[in-house]
C-alpha cells in the first residue's frame, strides 16, 4: 500500500483545486470539505511503511546499464527522483495533523453561515504542503511547500476579518521574501557541493568525509538553511510577525497556522539536524534561538492586553520547547521534541478555538474590556482551563509528559541550567494563562460589556471536546506516540 | 570561458545585495517588492550558474553516446529544473504582493511603508 503515500498530499490538493473551483456553491464547498476532511485521516492508517519513488525513479543503483560503467562511482546509490519517506513519526503527525484540520474545518463551517471555498483551498493547500515537507526527502521540495505554505499562510489570515490582516500580511510576505531565497541559495550551496538535493544522499556524502563539514561553504549553506527555518518557524527575530499572524486569523484559521509552523519546524529541522550534525556548535545555536524565543516571547505575553496577541505569543515561546530538544540532540530529547511539537499542536489548537468562543461573543479580544464569562459560558471555560493546564505542563495532562522528557535530557546530557529555565518558563505561561483567564471569566463583569448571543456552535464544543480528550489520553498513555517516534529517532541517529 | 560562470557568479551576488538594500532601506513599497524580485532572481541565477559547464552540451543522453564523454561534457540538468519551478514559485509570491499592495494603496492612499507598515497602525 505504499501508493497511498502521495495520495496524502495529492488527495488536499485535488480537494483545494474542487473547493476553489465550486466557490460559490455554498452548499457543495461545506460537504466537500466535510467528506474530504474526514476521510484524510484514515490514509496514514492503512498505509504502509516505506517510501515512494515519484516517476518511478528508484536510486541509480537499481539500474545496471548506465552506471556499470561508473563502478565505484557515488552515482551508484543517489537518489534521482523526488523520494518520499514515511515511517513511524510521518505515521503519527500526520494522522493528528489531520485529525486536527478536521477539526479546524468543522468548527469553521460551524461558526459561519457562508463557507469561502478559497478559504477552503487555502486551508487544504497548507495541508498538503505541510505533509509534503514532512514526506519528502528531497530538500528542494521542502523548499517549494515551503513558498506555498507561506502564501497558503497569508491566505488564511486574509480571510479573517481584522482590519489590520492586510498590513501583517504584507510585513509576513517581505520577510518570507527574503528568508525563501536564502533557504534557496543555502540549498544551492549544498547542491554545489554534493550536486543532489536528496537528503539521505547529503547526509551519506558528509558522513562519509566526502566534503569537509567545517569548508566556508559548507557552513554558509547551513547560515542561510538556518535563516530561512528561523523565518519559517518564528524564531527570534521573526517571533513578532509570528504571533502577529496568530493574532489577526480567525480562531481556526490560526489553530491551523501555528500546526502548520510546528510541521515545518519539525521537517525542515530534522532536515538540519541530518546535514549539520556534524558541526560541533550547531545544536548551541538552535538552542540559543530558541532560548530566545521562549524568553522574549514570554516577556512580550506578558505585556500585552489583547488575549489574541497573548496566545500567539505563548504559541511561538513554546516553539522554544521544541527547538532546546532538537539542539541537545540526544535520542530522549529528539523524542521528547517530537512529543511537544504534536502536544503543542493539540494544546494550541484547544486554546485557539476555546478564546475563540470569547471574540464569537463578545466581538473583543482586549482582556480589559471582558470579565464574567464564567456564568454565560461555564462549559467553555473549563475546557480552556484545562488546555492552560496542559500549555504549562500540569500533571497528568500532555504537555506534562512532553517537558519532563525535555527537562530529562537536558539534565542527562548535563545541561541543568537549561531544565531549570524549561521549569521557570513553564512557571510563566502558567501564570501569563491565570492571568488571561482571569480578566475574561472570572473577575466581575464591566458594564458596558454586551454579551450578543449566549449560544457556543455545537461544533466548536465537540471540537474542543476531542482536543481534551486527547490531551488527557496522550497524558495518561504517552507510550501510544512515544514508541513511534522513539523508534524513528533510533533510525536517524 | 570559466569567466563566464564567474560573472554570472558575482552578478546573482550583486542582484541578492541590491535587493537587499532595496527591501532594508527603501520606503516605497513597490521598490521593496522589486527589491525582493531582486533577491528571488539572484539565487535563481546563482542554481543556473551551478549548472554551467563551459563548451558543454544539451544533457539528454542520446543512443550512441559514449558515457563517459556524455558525463564529462553535458551541462547538470538538475539546476536548470529547480530553477523552473522557482520562477513560478517566484512568481506567485510575487502576484500576491503586488495584489496586497494594491490594497494598501486604496486604504491608506499612500505607498509608504513608514506610513502603511509603521508602528502606528499597529
Amino acid at each position: 500500500m505504499n501508493d497511498l503515500i502521495p495520495l496524502m498530499v495529492i488527495i488536499p490538493i485535488i480537494a483545494a483545486i474542487l473547493l476553489n473551483l465550486f466557490n460559490k456553491n455554498n452548499s457543495t464547498v461545506k460537504i466537500l470539505s466535510f467528506v474530504v476532511a474526514i476521510v484524510l485521516p484514515i490514509i496514514p492508517l492503512l498505509a504502509n511503511y516505506g517510501t515512494y519513488y515519484f516517476g518511478g525513479h528508484a536510486p541509480l543503483t537499481d539500474y545496471g546499464t548506465f552506471l556499470s560503467l561508473f563502478p565505484n562511482s557515488i552515482l551508484n546509490t543517489l537518489h534521482i527522483g523526488i523520494t518520499y519517506s514515511y515511517g513511524s513519526m510521518q505515521q503519527i503527525l500526520i494522522f493528528f495533523l489531520f485529525i486536527i484540520a478536521f477539526l479546524a474545518i468543522l468548527t469553521t463551517i460551524g461558526e459561519r453561515k457562508k463557507i469561502s471555498g478559497t478559504y477552503m483551498f487555502l486551508m487544504f493547500m497548507g495541508l498538503a504542503s505541510v505533509v509534503a515537507m514532512l514526506l519528502s526527502d528531497d530538500i528542494f521540495h521542502l523548499y517549494i511547500f515551503f513558498e506555498i505554505v507561506i502564501i497558503a499562510q497569508v491566505g488564511i489570515v486574509l480571510a479573517s476579518n481584522h482590519k489590520e490582516k492586510y498590513e501583517t500580511a504584507m510585513k509576513y510576505m517581505i520577510l518570507g521574501s527574503i528568508g525563501g531565497p536564502m533557504l534557496l541559495t543555502g540549498i544551492g550551496f549544498l547542491l554545489a557541493l554534493v550536486g543532489s538535493v536528496n537528503i539521505t544522499d547529503i547526509v551519506h556524502v558528509v558522513k562519509n568525509g566526502l566534503i569537509n563539514s567545517y569548508s566556508p561553504i559548507f557552513l554558509l549553506s547551513f547560515g542561510l538553511i538556518f535563516f530561512g527555518w528561523l523565518y519559517s518557524v518564528g524564531l527570534p527575530p521573526f517571533h513578532t510577525i509570528k504571533s502577529d499572524m496568530y493574532s489577526k486569523a480567525t480562531p481556526s484559521g490560526s489553530a491551523l497556522l501555528q500546526t502548520l509552523s510546528v510541521i515545518i519546524f519539525i521537517s525542515i529541522g530534522l532536515a538540519i539536524f541530518r546535514i549539520y550534525n556534524g558541526i560541533s556548535y550547531v545544536g548551541t545555536f538552535i538552542i540559543f534561538f530558541s532560548l530566545a524565543a521562549m524568553i522574549l516571547s514570554i516577556s512580550m505575553a506578558l505585556t500585552e492586553t489583547d488575549f489574541r496577541r497573548i496566545i500567539g505569543f505563548l504559541a511561538v515561546g513554546e516553539l522554544g520547547y521544541l527547538g532546546i530538544g532538537f539542539g541537545i540532540g540526544t535520542k530522549l530529547s529528539l523524542t521528547a521534541a517530537l512529543f511537544q511539537g504534536l502536544n503543542e499542536i493539540i494544546i494550541t489548537a484547544l486554546l485557539f478555538i476555546g478564546f475563540g468562543t470569547t471574540l464569537y461573543l463578545s466581538k473583543t479580544s482586549e482582556i480589559n474590556k471582558l470579565g464574567g464569562l464564567i456564568e454565560n459560558n461555564p462549559k467553555t471555560g473549563v475546557m480552556v482551563l484545562i488546555g492552560g493546564f496542559a500549555l504549562a505542563g500540569v500533571p497528568p495532562l500532555n504537555g506534562f509528559q512532553s517537558k519532563v522528557m525535555l527537562i530529562q535530557s537536558a539534565l542527562d546530557k548535563g545541561f541543568p541550567e537549561l531544565a531549570i529555565i524549561m521549569i521557570l518558563i513553564s512557571i510563566v505561561t502558567f501564570m501569563t494563562f491565570i492571568k488571561i483567564f482571569h480578566s475574561i471569566y472570572l473577575k466581575p463583569k464591566p458594564k458596558d460589556l454586551i454579551i450578543e448571543d449566549n449560544k457556543i456552535p455545537k461544533s466548536t464544543t465537540f471540537t474542543m471536546g476531542v482536543l481534551i480528550i486527547m490531551c488527557i489520553v496522550l497524558g495518561l498513555m504517552p507510550s501510544l506516540v512515544v514508541n513511534g517516534f522513539n523508534a524513528f529517532i533510533g533510525g536517524l541517529i | 570561458m570559466i569567466n563566464t560562470q564567474l560573472a554570472a557568479l558575482l552578478t546573482s551576488g550583486s542582484f541578492i545585495i541590491i535587493g537587499l538594500y532595496a527591501a532594508i532601506f527603501l520606503d516605497n513599497i513597490i521598490k521593496k517588492i522589486i527589491g525582493l524580485s531582486f533577491i528571488e532572481e539572484g539565487a535563481n541565477l546563482f542554481l543556473i550558474t551551478l549548472a554551467y559547464r563551459a563548451d558543454g552540451i544539451v544533457p539528454i543522453f542520446l543512443s550512441g553516446m559514449n558515457p563517459q564523454w556524455f558525463a564529462e561534457n553535458s551541462a547538470y540538468p538538475l539546476p536548470q529544473a529547480l530553477v523552473l519551478t522557482s520562477i513560478v514559485i517566484g512568481a506567485s509570491t510575487l502576484a500576491v504582493m503586488l495584489a496586497i499592495a494594491m490594497v494598501l494603496y486604496k486604504k491608506h492612499g499612500s505607498l509608504s511603508t513608514d506610513e502603511i507598515l509603521g508602528d502606528k497602525n499597529e
